[in-house]
């Protein structure tokens, strides 16, 4: 691992106290903006004030809870990055279906199994890849903006919600401005407190206008400054006609995380080639859990915070120390009613200019995400015919309004239909996607250059990585070697490599003993004294060197695959 | 594969090019063992040229860095490639040996030694 020019603070170092402190304000900021999806939510179920203000405060501690999780590295939680939670909007459209349908209950119930299911696949995930491709992950992160800004814009702005003023039309517009105008016009820290000062100018706006009077600011004083939140709320209920929708957003946040941790890979490692999965895997366990605890106090879903890593990538901040300040930040502002009051008391005008403003960023970065690769026809037909799926099932309702009772989960929400659509589309284009080259090798001729020819030249031809040509290249030469000095009878060896764009697999066999692979390295002494240790050595760098290796010996004859991750 | 050996002072240059494995893990040995024992020899081994390196070019290593130490001289490595570097990493064997980027660092350093 090397150190890149531009990081400041990598995740181990300990920053002077006051710019911990100066970014962990920094990514609360950023992360503010999205606590209008849990307002959304409680709106939209009606909730009393007072219940909304525990509910935030609640929501608060979680996301100081979940920041610590992810950075602290419990056990095998954790990435151990500086990437702080926040309230998802992939969770946002579920939650506005099972709130409408089952009120509140039902969103935090099936939010516990959404973040259960997210552990539960924590270690698959890496497996998953070509079943989820970046170019479907895009699909399903354009559609969690659709979806999601759709959805709360219907539930402010409803038929059947008492039509905006033209002084909310006002306030909106303004709130907006200012949050476009810090934006965009705005230099340093404005640009990265736009949402937050945009939220407050929104509040100011809204007293001006008369959207905020002193009847509704009464809960505000009533409430203390600082008190634990009340649970007398806890309530879950669960029903399976929502368990697509959670279980498509819980994919979705799972690869949102996947991808935030890359990118933090990559902000503190110059020699960066390809995701480390161990540290992935780790912090979507810590995002599922984070996800469940959510659901278990009362809260909506969590994930990592995109921006936050964009933040701590351009300020060249990266310490855990921050990760930790913005955590326990998270936990003392869920202690202090007035400010959960406020924000409760957030005046619809303001609520949809902080959607519009959020959902901008969470298109965008589906539509990068989509085109990020080249899109041969395959790719375009898969994201083409899903996003029309999905935004078909939103411009005309009556396509859900019509379907049978069986049919609702699937076309009852556009984000699960465009997802599957793209899903079973991917699966579908897999087939003939797989291509295949064998060679043999002679025992009394062996020539390395030929392996390197083989898998360079086919390696080349199917567009592999030269970095995971490389170590297949490795993996072959050093098994031919070490087989024909320590296990390899007679007869030739057979050497086959298959590839599609997310695996590169070789299957070694010969007559012989199978090879072992220790994950425990031999001593120097055994290397340098015994051919054992030699044997043992070679076997300890080819399992380092794959992604995965399986050795099994039948009727005299061994055979070796190795995986590698493409 | 290629052995050059070049002097500069104390220390004693030898180039590689091709590969370090069980067909040449034997030569390289030799060639080795015979600079370490003449003298109580500062030695670079260059690796610029090579592109692999198995577990017996380890095991290799491993005796003449003993030979070495025991014989009370100096032994550093330069010119890893990116690959190499990486062969390096997943034997473990980065912290056993002196490695430097260039063959001047390397001469350098061992040049400098007591």
């Amino acid at each position: 691992m090397k150190r890149p020019a531009n990081l400041v603070y990598a995740p181990d170092d300990v920053p002077p106290p006051h710019v911990t402190a100066f970014n962990a304000i920094q990514h609360v900021g950023l992360i503010a903006i999205n606590l209008v999806y849990p307002l959304l939510v409680f709106h939209l179920a009606d909730a009393p004030l007072s219940l909304v203000s525990d509910l935030l405060a609640v929501g608060m501690i979680v996301l100081g809870a979940a920041t610590l999780l992810q950075v602290l590295r419990l056990g095998p939680v954790g990435s151990g990055f500086l990437c702080p939670a926040t309230f998802s909007a992939a969770y946002l459209s579920p939650s506005l279906l099972a709130a409408k349908a089952g009120g509140l209950s039902l969103v935090f119930g099936m939010t516990l199994l959404a973040g259960l299911l997210e552990a539960a696949l924590a270690r698959a995930l890496p497996r998953l890849r070509s079943v989820f491709p970046a170019e479907l992950s895009g699909v399903v992160i354009f559609m969690i903006g659709l979806s999601g800004g759709a959805a709360g814009l219907r539930s402010l702005l409803s038929a059947d919600a008492v039509p905006m003023s033209p002084a909310e039309w006002g306030v909106a517009a303004f709130t907006l401005a200012a949050m476009v105008g810090l934006n965009v016009w705005g230099g340093g820290l404005l640009r990265m407190l736009c949402a937050l000062i945009g939220l407050a100018a929104g509040y100011a706006a809204a007293g001006f206008a008369g959207l905020l009077g002193a009847g509704q600011l009464d809960g505000m004083d009533k409430a203390p400054w600082v008190a634990v939140p009340g649970l007398g709320h806890l309530s879950w209920s669960f029903e399976l006609a929502m368990a697509l929708p959670f279980a498509i957003a819980c994919l979705a946040a799972a690869m949102k995380a996947v991808g935030t941790i890359t990118v933090c890979q990559r902000m503190v490692d110059a020699d960066w080639v390809r995701p480390d999965m161990r540290s992935a895997t780790r912090g979507v366990l810590a995002d599922g859990i984070s996800t469940a605890l959510a659901g278990l106090l009362n809260a909506v879903g969590t994930n990592t915070s995109t921006p936050s890593v964009g933040l701590a990538s351009a300020t060249g901040v990266a310490s855990r120390r921050v990760g930790i300040a913005v955590g326990l930040m998270f936990i003392a502002l869920g202690l202090l009613p007035k400010l959960t009051t406020l924000l409760a008391l957030m005046p619809r005008s303001v609520m949809v200019a902080a959607l519009l403003f959020a959902i901008c960023f969470i298109l965008i970065n589906g539509l990068q995400v989509m085109t990020s690769r080249l899109l041969d026809s395959r790719r375009t037909l898969v994201i083409g015919l899903a996003l029309i799926a999905g935004t078909s099932i939103e411009i005309f309702p009556v396509i859900a309004a019509h379907a049978g009772a069986s049919w609702r989960p699937v076309i009852g929400s556009s984000l699960v239909f465009a997802t599957l659509v793209g899903l079973a589309l991917n699966l579908l284009f897999r087939i003939g996607v797989k291509q295949s080259a064998a060679i043999g090798v002679d025992p009394q001729r062996i020539d390395s250059t030929v392996i390197d020819d083989f898998l360079r030249g086919h390696g080349g031809r199917w567009g592999a990585r030269p970095d995971v040509i490389a170590r297949a290249t490795f993996a072959a030469n050093q098994l031919v070697e070490a087989a024909a000095e320590h296990g390899w009878k007679s007869g030739p060896l057979s050497l086959e490599a298959s590839f599609d764009e997310f695996n590169l697999d070789l299957r070694l066999s010969y007559e012989g003993k199978a090879l072992e692979f220790p994950d425990r390295r031999p001593s120097d002494e055994e290397i340098r004294d015994t051919d054992e240790g030699v044997r043992r050595l070679a076997g300890f760098m080819l399992r380092q060197n794959a992604d995965r290796v399986r050795s099994e010996a039948q009727d005299g004859v061994a055979t070796v695959h190795f995986h590698f991750d493409h | 594969m290629e052995i050059t050996e070049t002097k500069s002072g104390a220390v004693t240059t030898v180039a590689l090019k091709g590969r370090v494995d069980s067909a040449t893990a034997g030569t390289l040995r030799e060639r080795l063992s015979k600079l370490v024992e003449s003298v109580p020899a500062r030695l670079v081994i260059d690796f610029r040229d090579v592109a692999y390196i198995s577990s017996a070019g380890f095991r290799t290593l491993l005796i003449i860095a003993k030979q070495s130490e025991d014989a009370k001289g100096g032994l550093a490595l330069c010119g890893f490639s990116s690959e190499v570097r990486r062969l390096f990493e997943i034997a473990a064997f980065t912290e056993l040996f002196l490695i430097l980027p260039s063959r001047e660092e390397a001469i350098a350093a061992l040049g400098s030694m007591k």
